[in-house]
C-alpha cells in the first residue's frame, strides 16, 4: 500500500482542503539486515538494482512482490562482485561495475532478466569505475572513471562498447554522484566549491562538453543530484540539517531561487527518482559506539566510554600504559562514502577528552605506539593516497609513512614492532612488511596470499598475520619459519595477554601451542575495531547496530 | 540566493568545432565574453606570427614560441627585440586553455589578460598596445580576444601514452610501463603532474634554478610562496629541453636526477620533494616515460 493514501485519509480526518495537504510522508521500500544501496530504480517503478549481499552477484528487486532475482555469474570460489549500478530509460538493462577476476572493475550490462550479459569496457587504467545513469536515447551510460592518479572522470560510456569519451576530469576529487537532463542536452554533478573548500556544490556540464557552470553559490554542502523533468533534485544541509532540495533549469540556465524540498531526511543517499516522480533513497541510521568490557564477562559490564557524540564512535585503540584510549569519531554532514572522522584521545584517569583533526582525507583506525608518541594512521590524504602515516598526538601533525597513489582510501593495516622502532604492514594484502620509522629502509617479512589482520606480541617476538582467510601465520621475528595455525573466516587480530581474534561480531581466544580456538561470549552486535588492555583482562570493542533502508517520497 | 556563472559558457559558435585530441577533456573551458570563432582564431593565428607586433619587427610570438618545437625555443630564457635576454625560460603553450592560471607564477589569470602582456614588454616585443593596434591596423580588445582564441587551439594529445590509456596496451614499451608505475609510484610525480595535462595548476618550490627567486612569492606576498613555480605540463616535454623556470637543467635525465637528490635545499622547499633512491634502470625507464608523453600537436580550427 502507498502511504499517499494514508496521507490523504489523515487530510480527509482532519478537514484540510486539498491545497493544504501535507507533504506525502515518506514510505520504507525495503529494510533488513541484507539492504545494500548500490543500485537505484527503474523508471517504471517496479524494479530495484542492488548487490546480493551474500554472494556479491548483482541482483534486482521486484518492488511489489518483494522478491529479489541474481542477475550474474560466475564461477564457485571467484572473488568477483558487483558494485554500482544503474537501469535503462526503458527499464529493460542494467549497467553495473564487475570487480573483476584481474583485481579493477569492468562495465557491463545486462537485460532485467539475466539474458544478454556483455563487458562494456575493461580497461586497468580506469580501474575503478560508476555508471551513474543512462542518456535517454539509452545509447551511453554517464560514467565515473577513476584513474591511477587519483583523478576522476566523467564520460560518456557507449552502450554498444567501446571507449568512453572523457567530458571533464577532476583533481583528487570525485562526484558522489551525477545525472543527465531528460533532453540529454546537460550533466549536473556535484565537486567541491573551490580549491581550497570542503563543502561540494552543483555544477552543469553540457552534454557534448562545451560549456559547464557552478550552479549554487550561497555557502553550504550540496551534493547527490538527480534530474527529473526540468527540474534538479539535491541534497543540501543550508539548514543545517540533510535536506532535499529543488532547483528549475530552463536551457541550461536556474530558474528562480532552491525550494527545499523536505526537511532532515538524515543520512540519506538518493538513488533516484521514477517517471512517476517518486525519489528513491538510501537511509543509514542506527548508531555504533566505543565500550569497555572484561573477557571474563564480555556482555554484562560494558559501558560506553566516550563522552560526545554518542552513536559516532568506532576503532578504539588502547595505550600500552593503559591509561588511555584512541578512537575515530564521525563528523560532518558528509552522508556516504568517505566520512570525515576525527580522532579522539580519551584518558581514562580523568573525564577528559581532546579532539585531533589530521590533515587526513580518510582515517580508517589508529594505533598507539608503544611510547605513547604517536598515532600511526591507516587512510588516504587529500591527494587520495592511501598508505600509513604517523599523527602527533599533541598537535596532529601528519607524516606520511608509505603514501601511495595506488593503495586503497583505507590506507595500509599497520602495526607497531614492540620498540616501537618499526611499523609492519601487509603491502597490498601480499607482502608483510617492516619498515624502519626514521630513515624508511624496508624488510620483507613473509609473503603469502589475502594477509590480513595483524598484531604483534607485547613481547615483541612473534607477528601474527591472517592468511589467505583460512589461517594465522605466526611468524618468530628474529628471523626462521613461520608456523600456520587454522582459521577461518578471520577478520581482525589484537594481542594483549593472548592472541585475540575477531570473525565477524565473534571473539576468538587463539591459543598459541594449536589448541582448538575458544569462542569467547562477547556482544552479538559487536563491529569492527577493538584493543586489548594491557591489564589483560578489560577489552574495549565497537559495538552498536548500523543499518541501511531504501525509502521512496513522492516529490510532486 | 545569487547565481554566477563561474566557470562561463563557452559554445563554439555555430558550426565552428574545434577538434580535441585524444587524451584531452571534451571540456575546454572558454570564457563568455570570449567564445571561440573560426574568424578570432584565424586572425590570432596571424597575429601570432606577425613581426609587426615588435619595435624592430623582428620578433614574433612565434619566435620564441616555435610552433616546430611545440610553442617553445631551445634556449634557457626567451630572446626579444634587439637580441634582450628576458628573465625566464618559454614555457610550451601547448593545452593552455584548460590552464587556470599563466606565467610561471601566475600573475594573469586568464588567457585575455596574458596576451597583450608580452607584446608591452620591453624585453620580449616592446610596443606600446596603441601601436600594436595602428600597426596590424586591429583594435586593442579584438587582438587580444583574438591572440587568446588562438593561444587555446593549441593542443598536444594523441600520444603514446593516451593510446594506452584508451586500452591499447603495445602503446608503450615495457620500459615506458615501468616509467609509467614509477611516476605514480616510487617517485610520486603524479602528487604534481596528474591528469590528462601532467599537471596540478598549483605552485610549488622544488628548489629549481640558479637563484632562489621570488616565484609565486611576487604574486601572493606570502613568505610561503618563496620560490615557487607553477607545474608545467609535462606533454612534449621530453623533446623540448632545457628544463625549468630558468632554464638550469640541460636534459630529461638531468632533471630526474635534480629529483631523486630530493631537489635544491630550500626553507619553503616543497614537502613533497624528497630523496627518491632510484636506481639507474629505474631512472631510465622515467626518461623513457617522459617521451612517451611526445604526441602530436595541432593548432587552429
Ligand atoms: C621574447 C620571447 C617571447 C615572445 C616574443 C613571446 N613570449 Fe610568450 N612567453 C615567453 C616567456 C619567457 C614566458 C614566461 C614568462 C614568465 O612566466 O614570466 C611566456 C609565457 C607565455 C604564456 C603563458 C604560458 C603559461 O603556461 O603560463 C603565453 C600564453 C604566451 N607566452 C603567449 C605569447 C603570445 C600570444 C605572444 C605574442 C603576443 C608571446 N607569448 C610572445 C616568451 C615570449
Ligand atoms: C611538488 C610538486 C612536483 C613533483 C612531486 C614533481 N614535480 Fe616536476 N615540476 C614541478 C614544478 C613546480 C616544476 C617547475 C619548477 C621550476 O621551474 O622551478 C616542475 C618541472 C618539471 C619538469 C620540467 C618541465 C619544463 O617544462 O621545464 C619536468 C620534466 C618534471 N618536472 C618532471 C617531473 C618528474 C619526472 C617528477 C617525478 C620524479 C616530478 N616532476 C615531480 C612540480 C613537481
Amino acid at each position: 500500500m502507498r502511504s499517499g493514501n494514508a496521507a490523504l485519509a489523515l487530510a480527509a480526518a482532519f478537514g484540510w482542503a486539498a491545497a493544504e495537504l501535507p507533504p506525502p510522508a515518506p514510505r520504507l521500500v525495503w529494510s533488513g539486515p541484507e539492504v545494500t544501496l548500490l543500485g537505484g530504480p527503474s523508471r517504471d517503478g517496479r524494479h530495484l538494482s542492488y548487490v546480493d549481499a551474500a554472494t556479491g552477484h548483482l541482483a534486482i528487486r521486484d518492488l511489489a512482490s518483494g522478491r529479489g532475482r541474481i542477475l550474474t555469474q560466475k564461477p564457485a570460489g571467484s572473488r568477483e562482485f558487483a558494485y554500482f549500478s544503474a537501469i535503462s530509460p526503458d527499464s529493460r538493462r542494467v549497467a553495473y561495475a564487475w570487480f573483476n577476476e584481474e583485481g579493477y572493475y569492468d562495465l557491463r550490462v545486462v537485460d532485467l532478466d539475466g539474458s544478454n550479459p556483455r563487458t562494456l569496457y575493461r580497461n586497468e587504467e580506469a580501474g575503478f569505475i560508476q555508471p551513474c545513469a543512462w542518456t535517454p536515447d539509452s545509447r551511453s551510460i554517464l560514467t565515473l572513471l577513476f584513474r591511477a592518479d587519483n583523478i576522476s572522470q566523467i564520460a560518456l560510456a557507449p552502450a554498444e562498447g567501446g571507449p568512453p569519451k572523457v567530458l571533464r576530469s577532476l583533481n583528487w576529487v570525485y562526484p558522489k554522484r551525477m545525472d543527465i537532463s531528460p533532453d540529454g542536452r546537460y550533466i549536473v554533478y556535484d565537486s567541491f566549491a573551490g580549491e581550497s573548500s570542503g563543502d561540494r556544490t552543483l555544477y552543469l556540464l553540457s552534454a557534448d562538453g562545451a560549456s559547464e557552470k557552478k550552479l549554487l553559490g550561497a555557502p553550504g554542502n550540496y551534493l547527490f543530484p538527480l534530474w527529473t523533468g526540468k527540474r534538479v533534485v539535491y541534497a543540501g544541509d543550508r539548514s543545517g540539517t540533510m535536506d532535499a532540495w529543488e532547483l528549475e533549469i530552463e536551457n541550461g540556465e536556474p530558474r528562480g531561487a532552491p525550494k527545499l524540498l523536505r526537511r532532515d531526511l538524515g543520512r540519506i543517499l538518493p538513488l533516484g527518482i521514477t517517471a512517476a516522480g517518486d525519489l528513491y533513497y538510501g537511509l543509514r541510521s542506527g548508531s555504533v559506539d566505543v565500550f569497555v568490557t572484561t573477557l571474563s564477562d564480555p556482555k554484562g559490564d560494558a559501558r560506553r566510554v566516550t563522552l560526545r557524540f554518542p552513536g559516532r564512535n568506532s576503532m578504539p585503540d588502547w595505550s600500552r600504559d593503559g591509561k588511555a584510549i584512541a578512537y575515530l569519531s564521525r563528523r560532518g554532514s558528509e552522508n556516504f562514502g568517505q566520512e570525515s572522522r576525527a580522532i579522539v584521545i580519551r584518558r581514562l584517569d580523568s573525564e577528559e577528552e581532546r579532539e585531533l583533526l589530521p590533515k587526513l582525507a580518510h582515517l580508517e583506525r589508529v594505533r598507539w605506539s608503544p611510547g605513547g608518541d604517536a598515532l600511526l594512521a591507516s587512510g588516504s590524504d587529500n591527494k587520495g593516497r592511501g598508505g600509513l602515516y604517523l599523527v602527533n598526538p599533541e598537535t596532529a601533525a601528519v607524516r606520511p609513512l608509505v603514501s601511495e597513489a595506488a593503495a586503497s582510501f583505507r590506507g595500509f593495516e599497520g602495526a607497531w614492532s614492540s620498540d616501537g622502532q618499526r611499523v609492519l604492514y601487509p603491502y597490498h594484502e601480499q607482502e608483510l612488511r617492516s619498515r624502519l620509522v626514521s630513515g624508511g629502509s624496508e624488510a620483507t617479512l613473509y609473503r603469502g596470499p589475502r594477509l590480513h589482520g595483524l598484531a604483534v606480541s607485547p613481547d615483541g617476538r612473534w607477528v601474527a598475520v591472517g592468511a589467505g582467510g583460512k589461517s594465522i601465520a605466526l611468524i618468530p621475528a628474529a628471523a626462521g619459519e613461520a608456523r600456520l595455525l587454522p582459521f577461518d573466516g578471520l577478520t581482525e587480530l589484537e594481542w594483549g595477554r593472548d592472541l585475540m581474534a575477531g570473525r565477524g561480531a565473534e571473539l576468538w581466544r587463539i591459543p598459541l601451542d594449536g589448541a582448538a580456538p575458544l569462542k569467547l561470549a562477547g556482544p552479538g552486535n559487536r563491529q569492527a575495531g577493538f584493543s586489548l588492555c594491557p591489564d589483560g583482562e578489560s577489552i574495549v570493542l565497537t559495538a552498536g547496530n548500523a543499518k541501511s533502508e531504501v525509502w521512496a517520497v513522492a516529490l510532486k | 540566493m545569487t547565481f554566477w556563472p563561474l566557470l562561463a559558457a563557452a559554445a563554439l559558435a555555430g558550426a565552428d568545432t574545434l577538434t580535441i585530441p585524444a587524451g584531452l577533456d571534451a571540456y575546454l573551458p572558454v570564457p563568455g565574453s570570449n567564445p571561440l570563432t573560426r574568424e578570432k582564431v584565424e586572425l590570432g593565428k596571424r597575429l601570432f606570427f606577425d613581426t609587426r607586433l615588435s619595435r624592430d619587427n623582428t620578433v614574433s610570438c612565434a619566435t620564441c614560441h616555435d610552433p616546430q618545437k611545440a610553442f617553445t625555443d631551445d634556449r634557457p630564457v626567451g630572446a626579444g627585440v634587439g637580441g634582450r635576454s628576458g628573465d625566464r625560460r618559454v614555457p610550451r603553450i601547448v593545452n593552455r586553455g584548460y590552464g587556470k592560471s599563466f606565467f610561471w607564477d601566475g600573475r594573469a589569470a586568464s588567457l585575455e589578460e596574458q596576451v597583450l602582456q608580452p607584446i608591452q614588454n620591453p624585453k620580449e616585443m616592446d610596443l606600446t598596445l596603441a601601436e600594436a593596434a595602428s600597426r596590424t591596423g586591429v583594435p586593442v580588445e579584438k587582438l587580444q580576444q583574438a591572440l587568446a582564441s588562438y593561444v587555446r587551439t593549441i593542443l598536444s594529445g594523441d600520444s603514446p601514452y593516451d593510446r594506452y590509456l584508451q586500452g591499447d596496451r603495445d602503446a608503450l614499451t615495457a620500459g615506458q610501463r615501468l616509467g609509467l608505475r614509477l611516476f605514480r609510484g616510487k617517485a610520486g610525480c603524479t602528487s604534481c603532474h596528474l591528469g590528462p595535462n601532467f599537471t596540478d595548476e598549483r605552485f610549488h618550490n622544488t628548489g629549481a634554478g640558479r637563484a632562489a627567486g621570488d616565484g609565486r612569492y611576487a604574486a601572493t606576498k606570502d613568505p610561503r610562496d618563496r620560490g615557487a613555480f607553477k607545474t608545467p605540463s609535462l606533454r612534449e616535454a621530453a623533446r623540448t629541453p632545457p628544463y625549468m623556470h630558468d632554464g638550469s637543467l640541460q636534459t630529461i635525465e638531468e632533471v630526474i636526477d635534480f629529483y631523486d637528490k630530493g631537489g635544491k635545499p630550500s626553507p619553503s622547499l616543497d614537502p613533497e620533494i624528497r630523496e627518491l633512491h632510484l636506481t639507474a634502470e629505474e631512472k631510465t625507464a622515467l626518461a623513457a616515460f617522459l617521451q612517451a608523453l611526445n604526441g602530436k600537436v595541432r593548432d587552429g580550427m
